[in-house]
Parts: C-alpha cells; sequence; structure tokens
C-alpha cells in the first residue's frame, strides 16, 4: 500500500487512541476532583495538573488552568493540540484522506463523531453540554469506531497499521502516566510506607477504564505498586503496555513483507522479552519509574523506525502532534 | 402538486403543456401527490441529515471568508427519460466521442482535418489546452477520450442538442451514483411503478477501460486515480471512485518516475504503477513539460508516458477536443472521420475572431448568450436577455477587444422538470443533462447521467459552483436492446434480481429452534425455582 496513505492511518489510529484515553482520563478526574479529594496526599498523584502534564499542555493557559476549567479546555478547546476536540478533529481529518481506504461505515461514524462533538452539523444532533457529557461521548463513539473497523476492515497492512498506532499511542499514554502518577518517594527510597492504604491508584485504573479487570486479575489491594505492575505487565489487559507491545509484535508480522530483517519488528519483541523478563525478576516494591521512561524511550524508537521502513521517511512523531 | 403549471414556452418534462402529468411520468406523479407537500420535505431533512453524516458535501465560502460544508442539493424529484429517448442519446453521444477521439489523434499527427480546410489551424494552435509536448505519441488503443461527459440541454421543440463536451476531466459520476442510493433510501415509494436502468456499474466500467488500455506485461495492471489532494473541490468524486474500483488513491508525494518507468512509494518500497485516471490537468501534471512552478506534478511524467510504460487517462492534450471555438466544428468532424450525419445537434455558435459573424453578434449581443472560451464551471457567462444595458454595453467592449477569447451562441430554451422549493412546493426548473461515457476497446455509456437544476426561478446556471442542484436521472427499461446488463460490466452488470421462483430447500427444517426453545425454558424455570 502508499506509504502515504500508510502514515495516515498509523496517524488515524493515534489519533482514535488519544481521543479515548482523554475522555476516560478526563471523565475520571472530574469525577474524583468532584468528591474532593486533592492532590498531594501520599501515594499516587493524578488530578487535572497531571492530566495537563501528560498531554502536554502545561502552560498554554493563561493564569490559574487547574480544576474544572482545565478539564473543560482538556475535553472541548479546539485551540489546544491536545484537547479531545482537536483528537478528533484530527482524526477526521486523517480519515478524510484516507476514506478510500477504510469502509464507508467507519468514515461515517468518525465523520459524525466530530460533527456531533462540535454541534455545528445538523440542528437535530446533540451537542454534549457539559465535559463530562463530552467524554462520555468520546469513549462510547471511539468505542464504536473500532467496533466498526474490527467488523469492516480487511485484516491487511491497513488495518495494521491503523491498529498500530492504536496501540503505540495507549501504550504510550499509559507510561506518561504512570511516570506522573507514581509517588516519588519510592524512588528516593524514603521511609514511606511501601502499601499505603490510599484510593489515588483506583484513579489509574479509571483513567484507563481497567478497575473491574484488575479487581478480577489481581488480588492485592489497588495501591500504587500492584496497580503500576498490573498496567505495565498484565498481558491479559489489553491497555496495559506488556499486551499493547505484544498485540504491535502481531500487527508487525502482518504489515511488514520481510520481518526477518525488519528493525522495528526485531526491536518491538526485544521490547516485548524485555518486560516479560522485568515482570518475572523485579522484587515487590521495586522502583518502576525508571522501566517506564526506558519503555517509553524504546516506543518512540520504534516510531522513528516505523517512518523511515513503511512510510518513506515521513514525519515522525515529534513534528506530527 | 395540483396546482403546478408547466412555463411555456419551456418545456415541461413530467408534464404537457396543459398542466396534465405525461404518460411516462404519470404514476410518479401519483406517488408524489400521496407523499404530499410534509412528506417530501420530512424526506428532504433525512436527506441532509444523511449526506452530513456520509460527508457528501460540498464547501462554500460564507461571508468574511470562513467556509463551511453543506449537504450536496439532490432534489428529490427525478427526472424520467424514456427507454426510446435514450437509446437516441446514446447513439449520437458514442458517434460524437468517437469523432472527438479521431480529432485529437488527427491533430497530434497527420493533421489531415487541417489540410482539409475544415477546421483552422490557427484556431487548434491557439487553444489553451493544445499540448505540443505530446505530438506524435499515440497511446494504447488509440484511445485519448477515456472518459466523456457531454452537457446536451434539450430545446422547446423536443430535441436534444450538446450544448459543451467535456473530454479532459468531467466530474459529477460520484453523485450520479450517490443520488440513486440516496433515492432509494429516501423516497422507495417513487420507484413502485417503474424499473429503472441501474447505474452503479460505472465503477467496474471505468476500472475494465483502464485496465484494457494500461501497458502492463503481467497479468494484473495497477491502476490509480491520481488527485491534487484533499482541498480539491472533488476530492470526494476522486475518494469515490478509488474506492469503488479497489485502486489506490495516489497524489504526486506518492508518485516517482525512475528511468522512464512511473512507481509509487508504497510501505514495501517503489511499485509500479501501469495506469493512471488521473484528475487534474495538462497545465500541472508534470513541471518539465508543462507548467514549471506545478507542485503538484510528477517530474518526468511525460517522458514514461511518451516511453509508452503507462496509460494516462484522459491521455494528455485532449483538450483541445473541448474548447469552446472548436466545439462549432464537431458536426464537421464527425461528417469528416466517420461519414456520418450528427445524430444529436449542436446550438448554433458564433465565432467572434471571423470579422463578419463579430459583427452579426454585435448587433444582436441582447439575444445572444456569450462565453469566454478559456473558461469552465460557467464562468464569465452572460446570457444576452438577462443582462443589464450597462452589462451588454461592458461584453460589446470587451469582445470588440479580445475577439479570440469568446464565442457566441443561440440561447437555448432550456426544458423544465418539477422541483422542490425553499417553501417547500412543486415549481419549474430549468435542467440539462451530463452522460458519462467510458472509452475502452468500446464506449459503454451510463444509463442516464447527472441532470443538473438552477435552483433560482428562471435562472438558465445549473452548475453546481454556482448555486446549482441536482437530480436522479431515470432511464426507463422497455425491454429493448441494451437493457438487460447488455453494458456487460461482469458481476454488477446491472441485471435486475429476477423474481423466479426460489429452488426448494427439503433439507431445511423450519422450527428447528423448538428443542432449543424448551431446553432454555427449562433452565430459566429451573432458575426461578431456585431462587
Amino acid at each position: 500500500m502508499l506509504a502515504r496513505i500508510a502514515n495516515e492511518l498509523y496517524w488515524l489510529g493515534r489519533n482514535l487512541a488519544r481521543a479515548e484515553f482523554t475522555a476516560r482520563a478526563v471523565e475520571a478526574v472530574f469525577q474524583a476532583e468532584l468528591q474532593g479529594t486533592t492532590e498531594g496526599t501520599p501515594g499516587v498523584s493524578f488530578g487535572s495538573g497531571g492530566l495537563l502534564a501528560i498531554l502536554g499542555d502545561v502552560g498554554v493557559g493563561e493564569g490559574d488552568s487547574r480544576g474544572r476549567q482545565a478539564l473543560d479546555h482538556l475535553a472541548l478547546d479546539p485551540q489546544r493540540p491536545g484537547s479531545m476536540l482537536a483528537s478528533i478533529e484530527r482524526a477526521r481529518e486523517g480519515a478524510r484522506t484516507v476514506r478510500d481506504v477504510i469502509s464507508a461505515e467507519m468514515w461515517e461514524a468518525i465523520n459524525t463523531t466530530s460533527l456531533g462533538l462540535r454541534g455545528s452539523g445538523h440542528p437535530g444532533w446533540a451537542a454534549p453540554a457539559s465535559t463530562a457529557l463530552a467524554s462520555q461521548y468520546v469513549k462510547e463513539r471511539t468505542a464504536l469506531i473500532w467496533g466498526v473497523a474490527n467488523r469492516s476492515m480487511l485484516r491487511d497492512e491497513a488495518k495494521s497499521f491503523l491498529d498500530a498506532g492504536g496501540l503505540i499511542e495507549i501504550a504510550d499514554m499509559v507510561l506518561r502516566m504512570l511516570r506522573v502518577a507514581l509517588p516519588r518517594t519510592v524512588v528516593d527510597g524514603e521511609a514511606l510506607d511501601s502499601a499505603p492504604s490510599d484510593g489515588h491508584a483506583l484513579i489509574l485504573l479509571q483513567a484507563v477504564g481497567g478497575f473491574h479487570a484488575y479487581l478480577r486479575a489481581v488480588t492485592a489491594p489497588p495501591n500504587a505498586d500492584p496497580v503500576a505492575r498490573f498496567l505495565l505487565f498484565e498481558r491479559a489487559y489489553p491497555d496495559s503496555v506488556a499486551a499493547c507491545v505484544d498485540s504491535l509484535h502481531e500487527v508487525f508480522m502482518v504489515a511488514d513483507a520481510g520481518p526477518r530483517n525488519s528493525k522495528p519488528v526485531l526491536r518491538v519483541s526485544r521490547l516485548a522479552a524485555d518486560l516479560d523478563f522485568q515482570r518475572r525478576a523485579l522484587p515487590d516494591g521495586a522502583e518502576l519509574t525508571g522501566i517506564c521512561e526506558q519503555t517509553q524511550q524504546e516506543l518512540a524508537r520504534i516510531d522513528q523506525d516505523m517512518a523511515e521502513r513503511y512510510f518513506a521517511g515521513a514525519s515522525s512523531a515529534g513534528e506530527r502532534m | 402538486m395540483t396546482d403546478y403549471r408547466p412555463q411555456p414556452p419551456f418545456l415541461d418534462e413530467l408534464f404537457e403543456a396543459d398542466g396534465s402529468p405525461r404518460e411516462t411520468a404519470e404514476p410518479l406523479i401519483r406517488q408524489l401527490q400521496q407523499l404530499g407537500q410534509e412528506g417530501l420535505a420530512e424526506a428532504g431533512r433525512r436527506r441532509d441529515a444523511i449526506f452530513m453524516q456520509q460527508g457528501i458535501t460540498f464547501e462554500t465560502t460564507g461571508t468574511g471568508g470562513y467556509s463551511h460544508e453543506r449537504p450536496f442539493p439532490l432534489d428529490l424529484v427525478p427526472r424520467v427519460l424514456s427507454g426510446e429517448e435514450w437509446r437516441a442519446i446514446k447513439r449520437g453521444l458514442a458517434q460524437r466521442i468517437r469523432a472527438l477521439n479521431h480529432f485529437v489523434d488527427d491533430v497530434y499527427h497527420g493533421r489531415e482535418i487541417v489540410r482539409e480546410g475544415l477546421v483552422p489551424w490557427r484556431l487548434v494552435a491557439s487553444c489553451s489546452h493544445f499540448a505540443r509536448a505530446v505530438h506524435g505519441i499515440r497511446p494504447p488503443g488509440g484511445v485519448y477520450t477515456h472518459v466523456a461527459g457531454c452537457d446536451l440541454v434539450r430545446h422547446s421543440d423536443g430535441t436534444w442538442k450538446v450544448i459543451e463536451d467535456n473530454v479532459r476531466i468531467p466530474s459529477g459520476i460520484s453523485y450520479v451514483l450517490e443520488n440513486r442510493a440516496a433515492m432509494a433510501r429516501l423516497v422507495p415509494d417513487l420507484f413502485a411503478s417503474y424499473r429503472v436502468r441501474p447505474v452503479e456499474q460505472y465503477p467496474q466500467l471505468l476500472l475494465r477501460a483502464l485496465r484494457s488500455v494500461a501497458p502492463s506485461a503481467e497479468s494484473e495492471a495497477t491502476v490509480v486515480v491520481w488527485t491534487p489532494g484533499p482541498a480539491n473541490p472533488a476530492y470526494f468524486e476522486h475518494a469515490f471512485l478509488a474506492r469503488q474500483m479497489g485502486v489506490e488513491l495516489v497524489e504526486a508525494s506518492d508518485l516517482v518516475v525512475r528511468d522512464d518507468v512511473l512507481y509509487m512509494r508504497t510501505t514495501r518500497g517503489l511499485e509500479r504503477a501501469h495506469a493512471v485516471y488521473r484528475r487534474l490537468d495538462d497545465d500541472f501534471v508534470d513541471p518539465l513539460e508543462f507548467r514549471p512552478d506545478s507542485l503538484l506534478g510528477v517530474p518526468g511524467l511525460v517522458r514514461a508516458y511518451r516511453a509508452g510504460s503507462v496509460a494516462i487517462a484522459n491521455a494528455f492534450g485532449t483538450g483541445v477536443a473541448d474548447d469552446k471555438a472548436i466545439y462549432r466544428f464537431v458536426p464537421d468532424m464527425i461528417r469528416f472521420y466517420l461519414g456520418e450525419e450528427p445524430i444529436l445537434e449542436n446550438v448554433r455558435t458564433y465565432l467572434l475572431s471571423e470579422p463578419e459573424e463579430l459583427e452579426h453578434v454585435l448587433g444582436r449581443l441582447q439575444e445572444l448568450v456569450v462565453k469566454p472560451t478559456g473558461e469552465s464551471g460557467g464562468r464569465g457567462v452572460m446570457i444576452g436577455p438577462h443582462a443589464s444595458e450597462q452589462e451588454l454595453e461592458r461584453m460589446r467592449e470587451v469582445i470588440s477587444t479580445h475577439p479570440d477569447r469568446w464565442i457566441a451562441q443561440e440561447v437555448v430554451r432550456l426544458s423544465t422538470v418539477p422541483t422542490v422549493t425553499e417553501e417547500g412546493v412543486l415549481a419549474p426548473r430549468h435542467v440539462d443533462l451530463r452522460p458519462f461515457a467510458v472509452f475502452g476497446e468500446r464506449i459503454d455509456i451510463v444509463p442516464g447521467g447527472l441532470t443538473r437544476v438552477a435552483l433560482e426561478e428562471g435562472s438558465l446556471i445549473v452548475n453546481s459552483s454556482r448555486g446549482g442542484g441536482s437530480k436522479d436521472t431515470w432511464v426507463l427499461e422497455d425491454g429493448e436492446e441494451g437493457d438487460r446488463g447488455g453494458t456487460g460490466a461482469g458481476w454488477g452488470g446491472g441485471y435486475p434480481i429476477s423474481d423466479t421462483q426460489p429452488p426448494a430447500l427439503p433439507d431445511l427444517r423450519y422450527g428447528a429452534w423448538t428443542g432449543q426453545q424448551q431446553q432454555q425454558q427449562q433452565s430459566s424455570r429451573d432458575a426461578g425455582a431456585r431462587s
């Protein structure tokens, strides 16, 4: 397939995944902050400030851009490249250029989502009035879009690059979130209780929609360390970093003409093995932010390798976002 | 509906001059009456919603340069053509396109028609789309005009006339297909008493024609659609055709010429492209041969074309055949190349570069239509009877200074078809017709075509860029030749679903679910007992 189209599909996947992550995270943080829990307590710290840091929007707003207002910006401010609306708009623009490759149903699903969110389309379509409703809407719509993609697209290269974009984005977002939220006290090895009974780790699970999965998979209470391990290493949970990397490997095997000597494929399989090794070898309570950072850098390298091998050297992540 | 009045002298295609429905239109009018004003308005609202959702839109620039998307204006009252009428149009078009194709070949080779003194060379060479770069090149099969769309109008005496030829990159076919799909979805009742010939085979016809001219030694030629990009107003159509044909939609950055062979950049390195259906003008295709400042072009493409390693549809240089000044000579071409009498008439046209014709035109400018030769899309057209004294005066000056850039034509009384107005009632509006022909190994013409309608009362300008709308065009089956999949497009060749008795299936046990249902009932009873 055309290198340009493959690149567009990859970014379509990334933008959709980014919108979905933003929607879930905004919803989780909105709920949490509504109930008065604040940042800065021991354990994990993840609030609207943390979310802004993840989405690379720090300092864009004027004055105090925390709390409700910050969440509003993250959801529906078209001026901010990190907002949910901007991600959906980018996805729609991308989908428009690959309209001949994706199915008509999928294009319609993306187009309607964008029109609905803007609220400027047909007068009969409801515009989600508040941030919470908008997040809910985007969550549902992205689920629909991926569902339609899975049911109506041929499982060929095109789907592979779309999926690859989604997977890299999810893994990247989870890693960013962990790096922001994991307690620094553990890094310094200070005498903080290694298992603080702290409800804050819940928010990380809620922010990726993995609370229920965690309860079923892990017996330990949702504290910082087991939650972080779950999000990093649990291969049975689809949004964990390890599961994303595994799937990424499968996707590359479909897309690549000669996977045996392909740089991105080799790099991904090394990363998968590395994560598996660490899951088994790391003692409880070991420091995890370092691993998050390394994994994230490795993903960035995979992104560069992909641009070189498949996209005829098209722009990589740094230039696009 | 009952108070619909045709406007003589214009011919109305659904109603007689006395206001009674024509025979072919009678069932349609009955259905429309049943649907009523409210029903039509409701269907119209659903149409806009569906078109927005599917992105069948075009962008208009509103106040303050802020562009915004509007659903494509499809009028829900179809236009009906009888099978007989259509066959005459079809034969006439095929004849005309064959002659135009001969003409392009002649212009870039022997120039016999010029030597015979039928077409002045000065006129050919001064065409803005005359391409010196392709002199002497003959594409595979000798086909230049693979895709053609001639604009037809119906005069008040019922005759069809060709008003314009389009053999460069005629657009609108996607709307023909989308209109039909939308009509079947929105107002299925209107189809009830008719057998309408299908149109959806077009992409397959086009693909087959492109494959048939592709210079490929391998079994399957790679065909691509080349678009200038998403910013182009016709981008929807480009993507539509690529998707419907199942081929790649490429932009200039995807294409590269190496050693006179055209390749595209793919995820697996360079791959060869054999046939290009290009949707951009000659001027932009190759900066080495045409406009050097073109950023949309592929350097070396004309060299590859000359080397015969790639087929281009339509061929470079076909623009000489649809120039407005050349139009006048098409009937002569038909007689000269084919030895036949033209089936479709031209509109009487005056070349202003001829001094005596210019004088004649200046004398009765208020009765004529004046068009610039180098423009398309209805730009720059002045309709004499509708023009103010000032406009006429200005036009007089302009055509006297640059007579070679203008032509004048008699006013055609465009026929009307009932159209839903903004108030929701039906009123007569003027229409034209653009049928689409595909020229590969032979000429195929999709039944009907794009009917464009001027949405404003009395307006004769139907171009969508100037506020025109469109209608679904029905060609009725009457069992004569060419009705039954005569287009021969393989699968999807237009066979209507047959109404034959289905085969008996004795091995199927209808109602085989009872056992399972019982089980389910049983288990739910058990569950009920436990709780």
